[in-house]
């Protein structure tokens, strides 16, 4: 058993090295961290704007009026990420070589609009919203990729103006970015040229069409989902994290899915997606941690007889009711602890599918396409995630139980264990008293 | 003596934190401790004397070791038991030793 635990952790390190080291994949998961204020400003505000019973309260106009007059504040922020997530991306990877990193934000934006349709339904001049949002979301990233590496490369071939000495810095910092800029651009409008050759009319027509609707329609569904859900827990219980491991190649599409929903919820349309950013962030990890481990800590907090126990219930108590469950992990402990494995593996899927089924047959709402942060205490986050609807907090509950139910048995043979050495140990000191006093 | 603890988003070894604080208090050791999420870390590494990276994130090790050598500071991953009974006086003594084999 050590041997196998020892081949595959040799297996996972690298790949977790990779995951998380790649500059690419670093800048991606910064880049959706440098939009995520915003899109947590925008979530608050649609959450406000569809109180639930409001609209009975105050009368359906009032009511209608009082959407309208909240309804910009998301519509600025969680509906058009796309764009600050374009220009974090850019940043950040631009940075990450060291490069003016504020230009490569900059460029990433403009040739993100360069490759977007500037016209709707025949009217010039204007960018549809959608493009700036769900729809956007793998053309943006790639942009961003592309213009960062680009830039940076201008810069690096130090393809610049130089200044005469004494121009001052700011002004010869202006100029030392335009050739870059220019070049870098170029080659976008040149892109821009080439697809309106074609029959998908625009590079963000065919990113669409051959990538993101493809990926995402894989990715909504339940087998990508247990996938992704298992690769999480099998990072974890080798003491890697895997939430920020998968999370680093599934966001783009868990938030591409995430928007759809959150246009259909503001049009009051059918919702289209179960799997989503917050299908995971609420319903996976929103139960305590990665895991699911506030079943645990209830269970050790109620049932432990085993001091050991007792005082982990009381130590990751706390903590895991923000969802962060790092002392369960390592002090039950989880991690390389073969009794473990099965309860660890089995329950998060159950949940998965379970959680997947009620959605999908209607029994609970679908995520409404709010972001919810991952500290966001269990019920209230299953409320908020599914616009206001009680519902998601039962499932939670519903959810809690039946995972406590799953690890019951196990968590029995452990504490046992344990309380059975704490006996043995107290034993052989008492043991080791009497001799002393006889001898 | 500057302690700065790193996992992914500063959360858990904020837990971490607050205990080693107490245990440097009890010890009347003079220390400034904090957490950073590992995007923060290599500008926080700056201000510190040693880096102490959790175990969940000890994939960072390269990466961060880059920058720990720059900036001349030791860094090493948490033991995995200590992080689970979040024992600050055991990770602070780790800290300690660090700077200690440094000198």
């Amino acid at each position: 058993m050590n041997r196998f635990m020892e081949v595959l952790e040799n297996i996972l390190m690298p790949i977790a090295e990779k995951l998380n080291n790649n500059r690419h994949l670093t800048a991606l998961r910064d880049g959706f961290l440098i939009a995520l204020p915003l899109i947590i400003f925008g979530s608050i505000l649609v959450v406000i704007a569809n109180f639930p019973f409001l609209d009975q309260l105050i009368g359906e106009d009032a009511y209608a009026a009082y959407q309208a007059a909240l309804g910009p504040a998301s519509a600025s922020t969680l509906s058009i990420m796309g764009l600050f997530v374009i220009i974090g991306i850019g940043y950040k990877l631009t940075a990450s070589y060291g490069v003016e990193a504020l230009y490569g934000g900059v460029v990433a934006l403009a040739g993100f609009i360069i490759l977007t349709p500037q016209t709707f339904e025949g009217v010039e001049g204007v960018i549809p919203t959608s493009t700036l949002g769900a729809e956007g979301m793998f053309v943006g990233i790639l942009t961003a990729f592309l213009a960062a590496e680009l830039y940076r490369y201008f810069v690096q071939k130090n393809l610049t103006i130089k200044m005469p000495a004494g121009v001052p810095e700011a002004v010869s910092r202006s100029f030392s970015a335009l050739i870059p800029i220019a070049l870098t651009l170029s080659v976008f409008l040149a892109i821009r040229i080439l697809f309106s050759l074609t029959p998908f009319d625009s590079a963000q027509n065919f990113i669409y069409t051959v990538l993101q609707e493809p990926l995402t329609a894989l990715g909504s569904g339940l087998p990508a989902t247990i996938i992704a859900v298992l690769m999480i827990q099998i990072f974890w219980f080798f003491g890697l994290h895997g939430q920020i491991l998968v999370n680093s190649v599934f966001d783009p599409i868990w938030y591409a899915l995430n928007e759809q929903n959150l246009s259909a919820f503001q049009a009051g349309e059918e919702l289209p997606n179960v799997v989503t950013k917050q299908f995971i962030d609420t319903f996976i990890v929103g139960m305590g941690g990665s895991g699911m481990t506030l079943a645990i800590v209830l269970w050790l907090f109620m049932l432990a007889r085993s001091k050991q126990a007792k005082q982990l219930g009381k130590v990751g108590g706390p903590p895991g009711f923000f969802n962060v469950n790092e002392p369960i992990i390592f002090g039950l402990p989880i991690i390389m602890n073969p009794l473990i494995l099965i309860p660890w593996l089995v329950a998060p899927v159950v949940i998965a599918v379970i959680t997947y089924v009620t959605m999908s047959i209607g029994l609970v709402p679908k995520p409404a396409g709010i972001i919810v942060p991952w500290t966001t205490p269990i019920f209230l986050s299953g409320f908020l995630a599914t616009g206001n609807a009680w519902q998601g907090a039962v499932l939670q509950l519903f959810n809690l139980a039946v995972v406590f139910i799953i690890w019951f048995p196990f968590l029995r043979i452990l504490d046992r264990q344990y309380f059975r050495n704490e006996v043995e140990a107290e034993k052989e000191t008492t043991n080791a008293d009497n001799k002393q006093k006889s001898g | 003596m500057n302690i700065l603890l790193a996992c992914s988003a500063g959360m858990s070894t904020s837990l971490l934190v607050s205990k080693m604080k107490e245990a440097a208090d009890e010890q009347g050791v003079q220390a400034e401790i904090w957490a950073a999420a590992q995007d923060k870390a290599p500008e926080e590494i700056k201000k510190a004397d040693v880096l102490l990276i959790g175990p969940q994130m000890r994939f960072m090790k390269k990466k961060f070791g880059k920058v720990a050598d720059e900036q001349g500071i030791p860094l090493d991953i948490i033991d995995a038991v200590a992080y689970g009974r979040v024992d600050g006086k055991a990770v602070l003594d780790h800290a300690m030793k660090l700077l200690n084999e440094q000198k």
